[in-house]
């Protein structure tokens, strides 16, 4: 059917959206602590008791509206982590990024349960991370309810705890 | 689950698999495989009852490409859906023509699975299934190392690079006896120690080559009622079970604790509905969803529910090649070829051509009596799907 020596014509374009997501009277407490207080709050299903971490609305398993909020971290113990190589593009942009960085799973104290917090961790260097080594929040000066009120999480030098392992 | 009646294969087609197919737009691009499985069938278009259409619409970024691509399924004036369930979209299109048909609504049914990735970004769009109130910023696409470190952990280094090239390597010799596959290397065993260090890193230890391809490509398969595939197919590859599982609502869940992963899940409730004691040796053949090297190698454990070591041994033993006790992913799998909304239909289409012994090149060389075939994605969600050589005897009720 073709003719092979037809010029086949290829249409490059650019899509551009600007959102905008509501977050909801969980969610949006969760990022007005963050943004206002520099707190990290979880909520906890009042039938499992499991805490759900950022917060949500129902316990999907139990499902169970989610009771009361209460504060976790900022320190806690890393979980799992990615030190990623690949200069992906940033959705939220259209620019790639800048590579490496990481990113960490972190089990903040109080939490009860598996839920991690997912976050950047300040360090590349693949021999100065494992999974155990104790880290902190640390919080932007400008907030403006969003994932980025926290910058990142930082090792606490010296600071090991094997509850992880 | 009762099945009102039995379903079988009686057709399939697949396009060439490629990085580029520039050469035609997207309903010319599925109008070839849907001509394949067409012929296949030994149908035309008239024979069709309903169209079900898939593929990951972030991709393309094209809203309703069913309705685009009507000209090159055939489906003007039939009933029709449109699914898409990220990875898995091509395994919930047999599992919804299975349904479609064992129901009694309609006697056959052609599914289509496709994705032309090169007219997106597919790192891009799979950011974007993270959740947007908290990860978008954080996803990198499907690439994660956490599942090269879990091995790392538990064997160490040495051994787990070496299983997890290992592997690599298998599926692309059996890549290069696939005409259709879309990356075929020559990989060798002597160049397993070089791979495993110089290959460049995605995410930790996930390297380039231990990553799925980035594929244009489609799928057909044509699923027909129990007295039409008998009239229309000397040997239909017959349904005998299929099972999806989800894990909970959230986006967020990589990085949390399992106690149980969707593929063993799975693989036990499959199992146990369908006599299943001794997977290893009963089931003949495997076609898995490998999103790398890396999960493929651990997710062996998982499916065949293995404990300690078995799935390392199986690796480096060679158990999973053409000729070993369960060869795995004959078509060379996903690492090799994967046209998301095709990958996980051509997972079961493979299968299904090793069951009918029509496989080619890649066919093994035991007698197929029962595959398994296996869909993966969004937050780890498992499809599995269980084929059979002869009609599966009907039950009034499944435990």
């Amino acid at each position: 059917m073709n003719d092979v020596k037809q010029e086949l014509i290829v249409l490059r374009q650019i899509l551009s959206i600007p959102q905008k997501f509501s977050t909801g009277p969980v969610m949006g407490r969760f990022l007005k602590e963050l943004r206002d207080n520099r707190r990290i709050m979880a909520n906890r299903c009042p039938r499992c008791r499991r805490f759900h971490l950022p917060p949500r609305e129902v316990c999907a398993i139990c499902r169970a509206p989610s009771g009361e909020f209460v504060e976790v971290g900022p320190e806690g113990v890393i979980q799992s982590y990615d030190i990623v190589y690949y200069a992906s593009p940033d959705p939220l942009t259209g620019e790639a990024r800048q590579a490496p960085y990481t990113t960490v799973n972190v089990l903040l104290d109080g939490v009860q349960g598996k839920d991690t917090l997912w976050h950047l961790l300040n360090e590349t260097d693949p021999t100065r991370i494992r999974r155990g080594l104790r880290v902190r929040a640390i919080f932007n000066e400008q907030r403006t309810g969003s994932i980025h009120d926290i910058k990142y999480f930082d090792i606490i030098e010296g600071g090991t705890k094997g509850a992880a392992q | 689950m009762a099945r009102n009646r039995n379903v079988g294969i009686i057709g399939i087609g697949q396009t060439r698999h490629s990085s580029h197919r520039e050469d035609v737009n997207q309903p010319e691009m599925i109008h070839e495989a849907v001509a394949l499985a067409l012929e296949d069938a030994g149908m035309t278009r008239d024979d069709i009852d309903c169209v079900v259409h898939g593929n990951m619409e972030l991709f393309e970024m094209v809203h309703q490409p069913d309705m685009w691509h009507v000209i090159g399924d055939g489906a003007y004036g039939k009933p029709g859906y449109r699914l898409t369930t990220g990875g898995t979209t091509g395994a919930t299109l047999v599992c919804a023509a299975d349904t479609l048909v064992a129901s009694g609504l309609y006697d056959v049914v052609l599914a289509v699975g496709f994705e032309k990735l090169q007219e997106g970004h597919t790192t891009g769009g799979i950011t974007n299934m993270a959740d947007p109130l908290w990860g978008r910023e954080l996803q990198t696409g499907a690439l994660t190392g956490m599942a090269a470190a879990a091995v790392i952990e538990e064997f160490g280094a040495e051994r787990a690079k070496h299983a997890a090239m290992k592997m690599r390597v298998i599926m692309d010799r059996h890549a290069m006896l696939n005409p259709n596959a879309h990356r075929q290397f020559g990989f060798t065993e002597d160049m397993i120690p070089t791979m495993v260090e110089n290959v460049p890193p995605l995410v930790g230890e996930l390297r380039l080559v231990h990553m799925c391809s980035q594929s244009d490509g489609a799928c057909a398969m044509i699923f027909a009622s129990e007295d039409v595939a008998k009239k229309r197919c000397p040997n239909p590859a017959w349904m005998m079970d299929h099972v999806t599982v989800h894990r909970e609502e959230t986006f967020n869940l990589f990085g949390n604790v399992e106690e149980i992963t969707t593929m063993r899940y799975a693989a036990t409730k499959l199992y146990e509905r369908n006599g299943i004691t001794d997977p290893l040796r009963q089931i003949d053949v495997f076609e898995m969803y490998d999103p790398s090297s890396w999960w493929g190698l651990d997710w062996i454990r998982e499916f065949f529910l293995l404990d300690g070591d078995r799935h390392l041994r199986m690796v480096e033993n060679e158990e999973i090649g053409m000729d070993g006790l369960i060869p795995i992913n004959p078509s060379g799998g996903v690492v090799a070829t994967n046209p998301i909304g095709a990958t996980a239909m051509i997972r079961v289409a493979e299968a299904a051509l090793q069951v009918r012994g029509a496989a080619g090149a890649h066919q093994v060389k035991k007698e197929v009596n029962l595959a398994l075939a296996s869909g993966f994605g969004g937050t780890l969600w498992t499809v599995l799907v269980l084929l059979s050589k002869n009609p599966p005897v009907l039950k009034e009720e499944r435990p």
